[in-house]
């Protein structure tokens, strides 16, 4: 166990690590700091330049921007009313309020501080879960994997976004996009519309760049109207410990909602910050400042925002499956240097798990150093024209799409999944639904396949075995309660619309 | 959002017909994988045609989300997805440092900026950047 950290020790303190996560993290915060950026973009369109890289520290570097972009959220939230990233929605409300009363230095302070603990304490969280996790999935087998990956689907089809029609019908077009290709069990092209680029199907760093970035930036042109500019002299306060103190109950309800939100498939943190600070509320001596300028309504969403980059992690590392759109990035990354994530990665290539481990930690104090000294930059760049950022961004997106494979078929990828991905917003779709179906599609299928192969075709073995029967019969509830519930309301309503007559 | 509802279940229940009917000139594989290829994309087809009726039937029985999707300015839109469109065509012809100035300073300028210098300037400075790092640090041949 020791040597293995020190082995990752030995990776994330090299010259080069360090350096990359310097400019992850500073990316990260600027990337967060834009309202036009959030954090899984700011990570997606970083993916093309780690491609020459050492696996763990693409890895590391990657992680660095989550951390970042956690704390670039919080800028704009505070200062222009303007979250960078969902999961600063929540910091808005108590954030603002303190920077029009002149506090807004002290409340970035607060922002930073909470953040590093929270995204610290992820860590330890992290390792503490995924060590023994990585055992356990050790034993799955196919019809496990199978249901896994249908139940991961299910969650994210329910609990993210409004509609669960709609989000179901995104996660079946992931899946659909992740068929086309030479199919993995047999070798037999399908789906290739006579192309011979789509014999190795759907690029998942294309489809990602485009599902994420791209539609950011068709959704900016087509509807936003931008944000304001930051006016003035803005610094960075740090609490003194006295104040500090004060704010552990928030934090610790920050750290307890962030665990649970990484560990189930979620939207990145905003969640857990909204619930954050409802029961940061509620535990509060004094919920009464509360939405009139609380530090604690800051310290609860922000560390909550920030433990989800370390625990979301965790279904990534030990299972191979992404919970969140900063997880799904993570394991594109991964395939991209041809690494296959889940519980093998601990044995076999521990200086990768074990180097993001100790790269982490070192990222969140990074962010710490970086978020003090790189406020006034990262300002600067808030306030660049947005016509001078949307061209900058489009340009990178296409050139870093031909990259991957040296070839135009992924620039049309990146535009067509932009804009696939632009009208689901746009019509109410479940954007990470779909991506987490086109990342699950070979594992739900494979495994499906390879568990009827070891049963000689009894379909019986998906409900014998006690975990794959209980992980569908979950997958099977979370879809079925929202329908339940309908129709009892609609029945009820039906019931009683002839009493009003 | 009724009317999009309606639009897009027409349209995903004809993509899952045709996604089912290519499933058939799927050659298939060696005799002990009892599924074969083509089980798992008809199973998504039929659920993704369940799914589009079952939006179509919400949709014409007035359930849909009232809310109309919001505005949008889809002048501007479609002429940046033209563009980039015309790019994408055009790179491999005309090569990656006579196009991407053209395509990055008509972006700027649609999207309101109309001062030459700043526009010029960016269209530019981000070519060059990008060349530097994706052909000279990365070592990506472009066209």
């Amino acid at each position: 166990m020791f040597e293995r950290f020190a082995l990752g020790a030995q990776i994330a303190f090299q010259p080069l690590s360090l350096l990359m996560m310097t400019v992850g993290v500073a990316w990260g915060i600027i990337g967060g700091a834009l309202p036009g950026i959030s954090g899984s973009m700011a990570m997606a369109l970083l993916l093309p330049l780690t491609f020459g890289m050492d696996p763990a520290v693409a890895l590391m570097m990657l992680a660095g921007v989550y951390i970042g972009a956690m704390y670039g959220g919080s800028i704009s939230a505070i200062l222009i009313r303007t979250p960078g990233t969902p999961g600063a929605a929540a910091s808005v409300i108590d954030g603002y309020e303190l920077h029009k009363q002149g506090f807004g230095a002290k409340a970035l302070g607060v922002s930073l501080i909470t953040g590093t603990v929270g995204g610290i304490a992820s860590v330890f969280i992290l390792i503490g879960l995924a060590v023994p996790l990585s055992k356990v999935a050790l034993a799955f087998g196919p019809p496990e994997y199978f249901a896994l990956g249908v139940f991961g689907l299910a969650l994210i089809s329910s609990f993210v976004g409004r509609d669960l029609l709609k989000g179901m019908i995104s996660g079946t077009l992931g899946l659909i996009l992740a068929t086309a290709g030479t199919d993995p069990f047999s070798g037999t092209p399908r789906f290739t519309l006579g192309s011979i680029d789509l014999l190795t199907g759907v690029e998942l760093v294309a489809g990602m760049i485009g599902l994420f970035a791209v539609s950011e930036v068709f959704y900016q042109i087509a509807e936003s109207e931008g944000w304001e500019r930051i006016k003035g002299k803005v610094s960075t306060q740090l609490p003194a410990w006295v104040e500090l103190v004060k704010l552990k109950t928030a934090m610790i309800v920050g750290i307890v909602m962030g665990t649970i939100e990484g560990l189930l498939p979620g939207g990145g943190g905003a969640i857990a910050a909204f619930i954050s600070y409802d029961q940061a509320k509620r535990w509060s001596k004094h919920p009464e400042e509360f939405g009139h300028g609380s530090l604690e309504g800051i310290a609860a969403p922000e560390t909550a925002n920030n433990v989800v980059t370390g625990t979301a992690m965790i279904p990534l590392l030990t299972f191979g499956i992404p919970g969140s759109n900063g997880a799904a990035i993570m394991l594109a990354a991964m395939l991209l240097h041809g690494i296959q994530a889940g519980p093998q990665l601990f044995e076999r290539t521990p200086q990768i798990v074990y180097g993001l481990f100790v790269g982490m930690l070192v990222a969140n104090v990074l962010m710490l150093i970086l978020g003090y000294l790189a406020l006034r930059p990262s300002i600067a760049i808030v306030n660049v024209r947005r016509p001078y950022l949307f061209a900058g961004i489009l340009g990178l997106v296409l050139v870093g799409a031909y990259s991957i494979s040296n070839r135009m078929f992924e620039v049309w990828v990146v535009l067509i999944t932009g804009l696939i991905g632009y009208g689901m917003r746009r019509y109410g779709y479940n954007v990470l639904a779909m991506v987490l179906g086109l990342v699950l599609g070979f594992i739900v299928e494979a495994n499906l396949r390879r568990s009827l192969l070891i049963s000689i075709g009894n379909p019986w073995v998906f409900f014998t075995r006690p975990i794959s029967g209980l992980l569908l019969t979950f997958a099977l509830i979370t879809l079925l309660w929202p329908i339940l519930r309908q129709v009892r309301e609609d029945r009820r309503a039906r019931a009683a619309a002839p009493a009003r007559g | 959002m009724r009317r999009a509802d309606l639009l897009v279940g027409l349209g995903l229940l004809v993509f899952a017909g045709l996604y089912f009917s290519q499933s058939f000139s799927i050659v298939r594989g060696f005799a002990s994988d009892r599924l074969g290829p083509a089980f798992f994309p008809r199973l998504l087809a039929l659920a993704l045609a369940v799914m589009a009726v079952a939006l179509l039937v919400r949709a014409a029985s007035g359930r849909s989300d009232p809310e109309p999707p919001p505005r949008m300015k889809i002048g501007v839109f479609i002429a940046v997805l033209v563009l980039a469109t015309a790019y994408v065509f055009l790179l491999p012809r005309v090569g990656f440092l006579f196009a991407t100035p053209v395509l990055l300073g008509a972006v700027i300028w649609l999207l309101g900026m109309r001062q030459w210098p700043g526009l010029i300037a960016t269209a530019a400075g981000v070519t060059l950047a990008l060349y530097v790092v994706f052909v000279r640090m990365l070592h990506v041949l472009l066209p």
